[in-house]
Formats: C-alpha cells, structure tokens, sequence
C-alpha cells in the first residue's frame, strides 16, 4: 500500500518529464492521464463496489458544461466552475442512485444507460441550460500566474495532477475500511449486511465520489475541448470506453484503469493511423479476450496469481 | 441474571404459508440457546427473524433491552448480534484475513487495530496459517472456520450459529464442542441452531423444540430428548 | 374539436413502427427467454441487415425485401456461429460476463461495417420509398405498410414454428427449465445456438424492412435499437414473445402519440421514460412475469 504511493510519485514524475522529451505526442500523453483519470472515478463505483454504469459520460459533460457556461455566460473562473459542477454531479449521483441501486445487476446497467440518455436529450434541447443545441464555445480563460490555459503543455500537467488525484485517492480507499466495505457489499451483500456493513448507503457513497471525481476530470476536458457539443459530451460511447477501459484494465484494483488507459489510447492510436477510424474495434477485440481468458482484467489477473504464488511459497 | 434476547411471539408469514407461528425464545446472558427440530420447522426462518434477515409478520425482538423489531439487519449487526451462514459466504475476491478484516471494522475503524483483531479471531479457529490465502482457495471445513472467524471479529455479544456443527467429522466437532464452550466462559451468549444432537446436549443451558413453525417443546436438553411430542416430530407417527 | 384524422394517422403510423419494434424485440426477448442474456448486439445485428440490403441494392440493384432470401439464412448462420464458438465459452460465473461479451461482439460488429461502409449515412432508394395509400383520409406511407406485414408475416411463421414443430418445443422447454429440458433429451447447446441464429434472423429481417424508410450509420443506429430494442422488451416483461409484440405496439404508439402531442424532439425519451418506470415500478414488465429487483 506504502508501495503503491512510492509507484504513483516514479510514475507522476516521469509522466512530468514526458513533454520535455517529446512535444509531438503531447495530446496523446493527456487523453492517457485523462482515461486513466476517468477510470479510476469510475473503478470506485464500477470496480470496487461492483456496480457497473453505462451512464459516467453525464458527469463528464456536467463538469464540461460547468466550465464553459461559468465562463462565457457568467464569468466564473474554471476552478470555481469545476467544484460546482463537482457537486451538481454528487447530488445527481445521490439521487440517481437512491432510485436505481434496488435493481439487480444487468437491469441496473440498463437503467444508467436510459438515464444518461435521457438527460442526454435534455441537454441537447434545453437550450437555456446548455447556452446552445450546437455547443458552446469557450473562448476566454483566465490566467491564474500567467499560464495559459488553452496551451497543450499547460492542459497536460493539469490531467496530470487529475489522474494523480484520482489514483491516489483510489489507493487511500483500498487501504482503509471504505475500501474494504465496498469489496464486500460487491462478493456478498448479504454476508456484508451480516457484517454491519448498509449496503444501500455504501453503495451511494461510491457512486456520489465516483461522479465528482468524473467531473472534475469533465472540467478539464472542457477547457482541453473548448468547444463543447452536447451530443458529443454526453455520449453513450464515452460511458462504454470508460467502463471498458477499467473492466480490460482490471476491476477494483488500483492500477488496472491506468493500465487500461495507456494500452487502449495507444493501441487504438496506432489503430487510428493505420485504419483512420473505427479505433473502438480495439475495445471490442480486447473485451471479448478479457472475458473468455482473463476474467478479472489484466491487473486484476496478474494481482491474483500473485497472491498465490506468494501464498504458495510461504507455506 | 439479565435477558439479552427475548423474541416475543413471532410470526413470520410468505403469502399463504405460516413458517413461524407465534413462537417465543429468550436467552439469558452466558447462556447457551439451542433451537432444534425436524426439517422444516421454521428453526432457520425464525433465527433469519431474529437476526434481522426475513421480515417478522408479527411480534418483537428486543435485544438488551432494546425493541429492534423493526431494525435492519446491519443494524442489528451493529448492536451486538454476530452470525454465521449455513452456506458459507466469502467474499470471494479477497484473502482469508482480508475476509475477517471486514467484520473487524465494524468495531475498529483504524485499519492497525482491526488487523490486530482479525489475525486474532483467526487464531481461535485455527486459520492463522492460511491468513494471506484466497477464501475461494478454502475447502468446505475450512470456510466454516472461516465463517466462525468473521463473526467473532464482530466481537459480538450474542453469537447467532446456524448449523455450524453439520458435516464436522468426531474429532472436530469435539474441538468446535470445547471451542464454544470457552467462548462462553468470556461472557458471550450463543443461539445456535443445530441438527446435531451431541452438541445440543453438551452445550445448551436451554432447549427450544420447533416442528411445522410451532414451539412443541422447551427445557433442558435431557428434559426436551425425552419429550414425547418432540420424539414423534423427529420420527413421526405410526 | 378533437382532431380525429391526425390522431388515426398518428395511431397508425405508430402501430406500424411498432411492428417493426416488436420484430426487433421479439428477437431480443427470444434470446433472452433461451439464454437469460441480455444480448448487446441486437441492435447492430438490425444494421447488418440494413447494410446487406445497402450492398445488394447497391451491387445487384435488388430490392430490399428480395433480399431477405439470402438475408434471412446468413443472418440466422452467422448468429448460430457466434453463439457457438464464442458464446458458450463465457462462464457465467456473474450474469455481466454474456452483457460485456455481447457488447464486444457489438463493437466489433460496428466498428468492421464502419471499416467497410465508412461513417457516411447510407439508404436504399426504392421507387416506393414516398408512396402512401389512402384510407379514407388517413395516409399510411407503403414502406412502413411492407414493413408491417413483413413483422406480421415473421411473426405468424415463428408462432409456428415455436408451437407446430419438434424443434419449437425443444426450444419452448429450453427457455422454461433447461436442466428439465436437458434431462428429457434435448441438446440444450444446440438449441442456444439456433435460437440465437433465429434472435439474428429477425434482427436482420427488421433491418431490412427498415432501410427503405431510415438511414444506416454504422456506430449510432446499432445502439439506438439495442436500447428500442430493451424498452419493447422489458415493457413486455423478458421472455415473453406475445408480451414483446404488445410492448413494441405499445412503444411505436407512445413514440408517436407524445412526438405530436408534447415535444417532438423528446420522441426518443418518451419510451425510455416508460421504460424506466417500468423498471422501477413493475419489473416484471406491463405483462410479464420475470423478476429484476434484489
């Protein structure tokens, strides 16, 4: 667990250092630490209380939308934004979840899914709330000590410090007894019930942290985007490569949606150069190889077979 | 000496079925509570009533003096009562001490302590070799201990047993036997429901007898094995 | 004064989408019945159809319906291959892993007719494409009237089949018990597998009633039948075929009725809203009798 802390600062630096060495895949490096960002928001609801949502892209256009009518339409800066579309997102995933977390499995993934699309609608003709069914532009950022926000380099470090932020958090919980309450309302609710543990308001808790920290990460797409359409942002796709991302990474473990993020970006860049489209097909191949021979995902796999070697050779 | 439990006039119904009709139990605190009687009785129906796992149609539980009739079953966790599951339910992802270190939080929130805990609960049964082992590596025998473990971390004050002696060859029921026997000696009351009769007859201070959801009997176990009524539900009439 | 016309011309443009919804959700909720999965691909099985109508019309200037004759027996070999080879190797140790397997096969399927047919939107022009009948003064568009009697025709011959032949009664005890079914002698395997060639029949007969009206888009259309798809279903209650053709009919007259008469621009989440109460309120469907709630 320490370790894992020492794992995160290596790698944060040497990400750090990544634009120095090369600027021309700079993008890349961002829609990296943004997936993995992403995936780990999700991995605490998806992963570690084993909920899985088709509905996550609702929080990331929440915390886009936030930033970029905080800034054309009332001049908030993208900070102030973020948080307050951090916390529309939790009170929505509160609610979202006191209504749907009574069903079971498949129909709860059912259920986000309408939800998102939904709401999805909404944005799209609502717009007084959205600023325009076309989208928004954001075309003024304020200079907080003189960087500039629509600079690449800029919008690199930010995910960045996001994919620390969400990592970090992620390994504090797995350490801790949120951690290990949400593992096992997701093996057994009943047992867990049987262990004092509320499974409703476990659940509701991993949801609501799970959302805010998807918006956070939504604000800075937002300001990387800066042009930003509802039909886009809220996208059932966006929902998929996310919960894919981790589910191929490896469920509730800490750095499965890293992993994920960093071999689907990249494979499916290299898809991308060589077929110029069709780049989710690399998420379909991978899912179907991930449930037919490494069920619990990369990491989730390998974190497994350690364990028993380790186990194994201690006795 | 205080009554930790009393379950007053119990009913519990599904539709058109009556599986618990009108039953009564207490138990006093030490005490040893047995519920025994044929298949389908009601004896796991009433003990999922008490401890909070099927809705109660009709009655009340009041458990040191406090009415948790309409308590959720965590809840009732929380206050005291610790159970176990006739089929075995571990957290499947996670090791045998990681098993346990989820019901040792519930009274140790600092992951330190309740570590410290749950290695120790993993000693009494005897687990503590296999603390970094995967629970779904567990045989049957050992996920009943396993079981065990979980609820003594709740460091409960009345354990709830559900069939915990069934399929324990001589000499592990006999170290199960003693095992319980000292726990009692630490001031926990126990409820257990149990077929096997051995256990029944050495460890309960009383006895309740359940056949088709009412009590036919109750008493001491010598008094309730040589009950009429309860021989003729066992074996049935002529 | 209540406007009689438009709400007959509502009413059946609706009954007949309907159709073509039920067509679709019957062979989601056949599927189901058979194999308790949710099948993800069903709606990229339609735009298969749709773009097998595209190419031939394309390369041989065929009509869609004609098409159907090859259509119909490759749709129903290439789902029995999938089901066969990839399917039954997904261990259902949680009931997620056939969700996330079938929506693996559904990207795939979407992103191999992106690679071949390109993102561009794609049709069929037929030369009936805009023709209407008249009944009395109330116009029911040609193409959605072939569409109609294609669901209805598919539908009468899979009563049929389900209930007049040896191979539907096997099918029939698969879905009520299989273990049962097994035990009496039916080879549980091979039915899964041509009940989900049937389930991609039927997706690809609706595709190719459906070109002549709508466009093709290789990566959005499949998911917005998968969901219509859900919601007929569910509305019906899982498994249940007569439940399903009620719950499409009742899909397309919801669809329309609210697109008239509120917002046109919500048509899409009316039958999503519908849907989720059911889901909430009664899960077992409008009539049937499965159960989704821990």
């Amino acid at each position: 667990m320490n370790k894992n802390y020492t794992i995160l600062i290596g790698l944060a630096i040497l990400a750090a250092l990544f634009p120095v060495v090369s600027s021309s895949y700079i993008t890349i490096g961002l829609t990296v630490l943004m997936f993995a960002g992403w995936a780990s928001s999700w991995n605490i609801l998806g992963g570690w209380a084993g909920q899985l949502s088709l509905g996550h892209a609702t929080f990331v256009g929440l915390g886009a939308y936030f930033v970029a009518i905080g800034s054309t339409q009332f001049g908030i800066a993208p900070w102030w934004a973020i948080l307050m579309g951090m916390a529309v997102a939790g009170i929505l995933a509160f609610f979202w979840g006191k209504l749907t977390f009574g069903l079971r499995g498949p129909y709860f993934t059912l259920s986000t899914i309408a939800i998102a699309e939904i709401i999805r609608l909404i944005a799209i003709n609502e717009g007084w709330l959205t600023g325009c069914a076309s989208g928004v532009f954001i075309d003024y950022l304020p200079e907080p000590f003189g960087l500039d926000l629509f600079d690449k380099t800029v919008q690199y470090y930010m995910m960045l410090i996001y994919a620390v932020i969400t990592i970090g958090i992620t390994i504090f919980i797995s350490t801790r007894k949120f951690g290990y309450q949400l593992k096992a309302v997701r093996d057994n609710e009943e047992a867990a019930m049987a262990a004092g543990i509320n499974p409703t308001a476990i659940k509701l808790k991993a949801f609501v942290l799970s959302a805010m920290l998807t918006a956070l990460g939504g604000g800075v797409y937002g300001i990387f985007l800066s042009f930003i359409e509802p039909h886009i942002i809220f996208n059932l796709l966006l929902s998929v490569q996310i919960a894919l991302t981790v589910i191929i990474g490896g469920r509730g473990t800490v750095w499965g949606p890293a992993v994920g993020a960093a071999l689907l970006i990249i494979f499916g860049e290299i898809f991308r150069t060589v077929f110029e489209q069709a780049n989710m097909l690399v998420y379909g191949i991978l899912i179907l190889v991930v449930i037919l021979a490494l069920p619990k995902g990369i990491v989730g796999e390998y974190a497994q077979r350690l364990i028993r070697r380790k186990y194994a050779n201690r006795a | 000496m205080q009554t930790v439990l009393k379950a007053d006039n119990i009913k519990v119904q599904y539709g058109g079925v009556i599986a618990v009709n009108h039953v009564s139990v207490s138990l006093n605190e030490g005490e040893v509570l047995g519920l025994i009687g044929p298949n389908g009785a009601g004896k796991s129906t009433l003990f999922n009533a008490i401890t909070g796992f099927t809705p109660i149609s009709e009655g009340s539980v009041q458990f040191f003096n406090q009415d948790v009739t309409n308590l959720p079953a965590f809840e009732r966790t929380r206050v005291g009562m610790g159970r176990t599951f006739q089929t075995e339910r571990p957290y499947e992802d996670l090791t045998v001490l990681e098993n346990v270190l989820v019901a040792a939080f519930l009274k140790n929130p600092k992951r330190k302590d309740a570590e410290r805990v749950a290695l120790s609960s993993l000693e009494k049964v005897g687990l503590s070799d296999r603390a970094h082992q995967l629970s779904s590596d567990l045989n049957l025998a050992r996920l009943r201990r396993l079981e065990l473990a979980k609820a003594l971390a709740l460091e409960p004050k009345v354990l709830f047993l559900d069939e915990i002696m069934a399929g324990l060859n001589p000499p592990a029921l006999k170290d199960m036997i003693e095992f319980l026997r000292s726990l009692t000696a630490t001031g926990i009351s126990i409820v257990m429901v149990e077929h096997i009769m051995e256990a029944i007859i050495e460890l309960s201070d009383h006895v309740v007898v359940l056949a088709s959801g009412n009590k036919i009997a109750e008493g001491s176990a010598k008094e309730v094995i040589s009950n009429e009524k309860v021989i003729e539900a066992y074996l049935g009439t002529d | 004064m209540f406007d009689y016309i438009s709400f007959f011309q509502n009413l059946s443009n609706g009954v007949l989408i309907g159709a073509v919804y039920a067509l679709i959700g019957v062979g989601l909720t056949l599927v189901f019945g058979v194999m308790r999965t949710i099948n993800f691909a069903h709606g990229d099985f339609v735009v298969v159809g749709m773009y097998f109508a595209v190419l031939l019309n394309s390369l041989l200037g065929l009509d869609p319906y004609l098409t159907l004759i090859f259509a119909i027996p490759l749709g129903f070999l290439v789902g029995a291959c999938i089901q066969k080879y990839l399917l039954t190797r997904v261990i259902d140790a949680q009931h997620e892993s056939m969700l996330l397997a079938t929506l693996g096969i559904s990207l795939v399927i979407a992103n191999l007719l992106l690679l071949g047919f390109g993102g561009e939107p794609q049709s069929v022009n037929v030369s009936y494409s805009t023709s209407t009948l008249s009944l009395g003064e109330v116009r029911i568009s040609v193409v959605l009237l072939f569409a109609g009697l294609a669901t209805v025709t598919v539908i009468t011959a899979l009563y049929l089949l389900l209930n007049k032949t040896e191979i539907g009664r096997a099918i029939r005890a698969t879905a009520e018990n299989r273990l049962g079914a097994e035990l009496v002698g039916v080879n549980t395997k091979r039915i899964q597998a041509i009940v989900f060639g049937l389930g991609m029949s039927l997706a690809v007969t609706a595709g190719v009633a459906l070109i002549p009206l709508l466009f093709a888009s290789p990566v959005t259309t499949g998911a917005v039948f998968t969901l219509k798809a859900f919601v007929v279903t569910v509305l019906g209650g899982l498994g249940n075929i007569g439940a399903a053709i009620l719950g499409g009919l009742v899909l397309g007259v919801v669809e329309v009725l609210g697109a008239s008469y509120l917002d046109s621009a919500y048509r899409d989440a009316y039958g999503l809203v519908v849907f989720l109460l059911v889901l909430l309120l009664k899960p077992e469907g409008l009539f049937g009798k499965t159960v989704k709630r821990v």
